[in-house]
């Protein structure tokens, strides 16, 4: 006992010592890096619901919903956050939606890992911008063709398919599962 | 390199050009590979990596008469990991959309080679002035071959510095897409490693081209 503590002393008072450090830091650090993710979200939230002035949060069906309001206090519309596989790792976006349910009026994507100059180029309003003003009452496809807005398709990003196509995955699948469940507060 | 005549400075500079971490041991060469797409990105990368650098050899080089030899891995490794995620944190906090494109790479410095040879090289058996101009060498040296990698497949492949084009309407960047994948950084790394060997090989043999 005397041996290990005599070899050992030092790694356990630096232990002590680097948690303490740790503790510390991410204590005086943490509300700002709380409050960086909540205004990532909130710019992301007025990108794809023009005019929304305080947002009401809540869950449906395992999404973050916002219900967004302008600034009369009057239902603009949801912003719906979630999540699916892409072509590299896990795509993160934000879909709004009109107060009547059948207009998209923007997507978002918040987090992606795409590969860089080819399927990162969801994120770029160039390419995203096209889901906006879609019927959200069917369903987003891709083509490779120039699009035809009548038929709610996207042109798929060239070199880059495999991500448009998830992309419009995730905006599918929070339409299928959240749009029915969502009602004027 | 870490005996008693060199002076404080020529260990700087060795840590910068003749020994520098990434051109000249080819030490670091994950996240110099990884993340040197941007300039932006390999400056901050840089700084990161300077800023553990340091600390690792500071707390290495005034703890070397306590340290005992076997369990000296342990606590460089410990050291080392508790001001990288300092650093991550402080990122976290104050250089958001940054750290979201380092990613993981700014918490994988804790296995960056480079830096636990450092306490093993020279803090723990030098004073805490020469440890410190190590580290400040390597640190600096680790940012300026990053950021000539950054700055060359930035301009290339994304035809911006610093997130400013720069390049005339005419080039067309997506010719270049590969610059920003990574076999561009392998290409341009190979290239940089290539002159730097040559220029040095040349200087060698007494100057004469």
């Amino acid at each position: 006992m005397k041996k290990f503590v005599e070899e050992s002393w030092l790694v356990l008072v630096m232990g002590i010592g680097f948690a303490l450090l740790l503790a510390g830091t991410q204590a005086a650090l943490q509300g700002r890096i709380h409050e960086n993710q909540r205004e990532a979200t909130r710019q992301a939230i007025a990108e794809v619901l023009p005019g929304v002035a305080t947002t009401e949060q809540r869950e449906v069906e395992g999404y973050q919903v916002y219900e967004g309001f302008d600034d009369q206090g009057r239902l603009l519309g949801w912003v719906i956050e979630g999540s699916g596989t892409g072509f590299v790792d896990r795509i993160t976006l934000v879909v709004g939606l009109d107060v009547d349910k059948t207009r998209i009026t923007g997507v978002k994507v918040t987090s992606n890992v795409e590969t860089p100059g080819l399927g990162n180029k969801i994120e770029d309003a160039a390419w995203i911008g096209q889901f906006e003003g879609l019927d959200a009452e069917r369903r987003v496809d891709i083509t490779m063709a120039a699009p035809d807005r009548d038929d709610n398709k996207v042109q798929a990003i060239t070199g880059a398919t495999l991500s448009s196509v998830y992309t419009a995955d995730i905006v599918n699948a929070i339409l299928d599962t959240v749009r029915p469940k969502l009602e004027a507060p | 390199m870490a005996d008693g005549k060199v002076s404080d400075f020529t260990q700087f500079r060795e840590g910068v050009v003749d020994n520098n971490p990434v051109l000249v041991q080819l030490l670091g060469m994950c996240p110099a590979l990884a993340v040197s797409n941007t300039l932006e990105n390999a400056i901050v990368m840089g700084g990161a990596a300077t800023f553990v650098v340091v600390m690792s050899n500071l707390v290495t080089s005034l703890l070397r008469h306590q340290i005992k030899p076997h369990v000296r891995i342990l606590i460089f490794t410990l050291t080392i990991s508790t001001f990288v995620t300092i650093a991550d944190l402080f990122l976290r906090a104050h250089l958001f959309d940054v750290s979201r494109k380092l990613g993981p790479f700014v918490p994988l410095i804790i296995v960056n080679c480079m830096i636990i040879s450092r306490a093993e090289v020279v803090a723990i058996r030098n004073g805490l002035k020469r440890s410190l101009a190590d580290a400040f060498g390597i640190g600096v040296g680790f940012t300026l071959a990053l950021s000539v990698v950054g700055v060359i497949r930035e301009i290339l492949g994304s035809g911006t510095l610093l997130n400013y084009p720069v390049t005339p309407a005419a080039f067309e960047p997506h010719l270049w897409i590969i610059m920003v994948l990574p076999p561009g950084a392998f290409l341009t790394l190979g290239v940089i490693i290539g002159i730097v060997n040559y220029v040095r090989q040349r200087d060698r043999k007494g100057g004469a081209a």
